[in-house]
């Protein structure tokens, strides 16, 4: 199968000389779900946000479904992001707006540019947006406000939001980061599950390597800015593991 | 935000007492020049009270009648004065804040800009105006205007760089442009503190456009001014009973209205 996703030579410098991120390369194919470990620091954050240019790249490539980022004009960028669902260890929801409209914002990328702003999202996008959010058993909340769901319903609409994008990769930055353990159960099942149904592929940052195996088809080590594994599951050794959570990657 | 807010209705309890204290001030003063003489006055405090109560009480209710006018145009005033400063005040503070401002420069100039506007009270703005367009409630209206922006586009900067950039990312994330960005992230939490400034703002205007109507604004502070210089003491009294009412009447609604949005 072709591959959907190509990372070449992935590399981050921050403006403080930071280099989080050195010549990462890997393929990912349709309808996997890779998690990527390592210690906090590791530069997982950083690769995800250099995939949809939340991060701008310092060098390397990127490209997804055969179009090249590193080129990538604004709107082009604009383009691939909403293609790509994005889930984050905060939520990050808008709180003050509803749960129905957060899952809207998916739709941004598709609707015009003036409507977006003002909100004005189709009959067709709304009735989407709430069949997300009763698939993934939220509809008692579709009307409330973001801050008055618990950490792991916001959670789940963030997975919504990512999905009312029609994305074909979602990347999850330590989406259970925040959660104690049965919840954080709940959002990873609920996220597998649904990656599974529509043949949407996954890149999860988690630091927890017993989470990663459960769920990923394939796991990625990353230490000190380099990929030190890429492999299935089953073939992470314990020594591999203990050389990707080895000393502190952080800065002495 | 509570711990500034707490700060702020401080502020204004005490702006509030400024201000009572310095139009009595004025109040007796003006009377003082065009009555009394200096010494019987610097004489006691009673010869104050007895001014107080011979000449200003009571209230005369009659002159309620042509109070309508001059309150309404105190209204007016304070209203267009909130919301075209408001306005304006939006729009300059989207340039002067570091989170949404296109330069760094832009920045500069405009808080500048605004702290100029800021520094200068509005009583001499309302002076400066009044020179050139002559007296009415255009000079009140323009000096409370100014005054605003100056003050607002500060505060609202402030705000719009509290916002919570993680939330903004979510947004872009999705593939969205700017100006929705500004709209779907941007704007929902910046209109609770927009509209908590510009009601205080609204309370604030319907007390400085009485000082300023007294240099030649119009509205109640004109018929103040102009009920001393006629020795209508009484009538006087009955202005600045209605000018608290209107204060107490302001604060009531805009209290109201804060506790549906924030
Ligand atoms: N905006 C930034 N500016 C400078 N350095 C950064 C920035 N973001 C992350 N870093 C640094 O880059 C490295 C990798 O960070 P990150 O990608 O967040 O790692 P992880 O997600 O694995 O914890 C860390 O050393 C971090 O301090
Ligand atoms: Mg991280």
């Amino acid at each position: 199968m072709a591959a959907i996703l190509q990372v070449e030579r992935l590399s981050k410098k921050y403006s403080d000389g930071t280099a989080a991120l050195s010549d990462v390369s890997f393929e990912l194919e349709p309808g996997e779900f890779a998690a990527v470990i390592g210690l906090s620091g590791a530069g997982k954050s950083t690769l995800l946000r250099c995939i949809n240019r939340l991060v701008e790249p310092t060098g390397g490539d990127v490209s997804f479904g055969g179009v090249r980022s590193a080129k990538a004009s604004a709107h082009e960028v604009r383009l691939l992001r909403r293609q790509m669902g994005m889930i984050f260890q905060g939520y990050n929801l808008i709180q003050r707006v509803s749960v129905l409209r957060n899952v809207l914002h998916g739709r941004l990328g598709y609707v015009g540019p003036v409507r977006g702003a003002l909100g004005l999202f189709s009959k067709q996008d709304v009735e989407e947006a709430k069949s997300i959010l009763k698939r993934l058993g939220l509809e008692q909340q579709t009307y409330k406000r973001a801050d008055e769901l618990s950490g792991g319903q916001q959670q789940r609409v963030g997975i919504a939001r990512a999905l009312c994008q029609r994305p074909k990769l979602i990347l999850a930055d330590e989406p259970i980061a925040s959660l104690d353990p049965v919840t954080a159960k709940i959002i990873m099942d609920n996220l597998h599950r649904i990656c599974r149904e529509d043949g949407i592929a996954c890149i999860v940052n988690l630091h927890q390597v017993e989470v990663a195996k459960t769920y990923a088809t394939r796991i990625i080590g990353m230490r000190k800015g380099k990929m030190v594994f890429d492999g299935r599951p089953e073939d992470l050794t314990d020594r591999m593991i203990s050389h990707i959570y080895g000393e502190s990657p952080d800065k002495e | 935000m509570e711990a500034q807010w707490l700060r702020i209705r401080r502020q204004k309890r005490v702006q509030t007492v400024t201000i009572v204290v310095l139009i009595a001030a004025l109040v007796v003063w003006s009377a003082v020049q065009t009555k009394f003489h200096v010494l019987t006055v610097f004489g006691g405090l009673g010869e104050m009270g007895k001014l107080i109560v011979n000449d200003f009480l009571p209230p005369h209710p009659e002159a309620l009648k042509g109070l309508i006018e001059p309150a309404l145009d105190t209204i007016y005033m304070s209203v267009v004065g909130m919301v075209v400063g408001s306005l304006i005040s939006a729009v300059l503070a989207f340039f002067a804040a570091a989170t949404t401002t296109p330069h760094r420069i832009v920045l500069v100039l405009v808080r500048g800009f605004a702290s100029v506007l800021r520094n200068i009270p509005g009583l001499i703005w309302a002076l400066m105006l009044a020179f050139a367009y002559g007296i009415g409630t255009l000079v009140g209206t323009l000096a409370i205007i100014i005054y605003s922006v100056g003050s607002l586009v500060r505060a609202y900067a402030e705000i719009l760089e509290e916002i919570d950039q993680s939330q903004l990312e979510a947004v872009k994330a999705t593939g969205a442009t700017f100006p929705q960005v500004l709209g779907q992230a941007v704007l929902p939490q910046f209109i609770p503190g927009f509209v908590a400034w510009s009601l205080y703002k609204l309370e604030l205007n319907i007390r400085a456009s009485t000082i300023v109507g007294m240099v030649g604004g119009g509205g109640l502070g004109f018929y103040i001014q102009n009920g001393l210089k006629l020795f209508h003491f009484r009538d006087v009294s009955m202005a600045i009973i209605l000018m608290l009412v209107l204060i107490v009447v302001t604060e009531f609604f805009t209290n109201k209205i804060r506790e549906k949005v924030i």
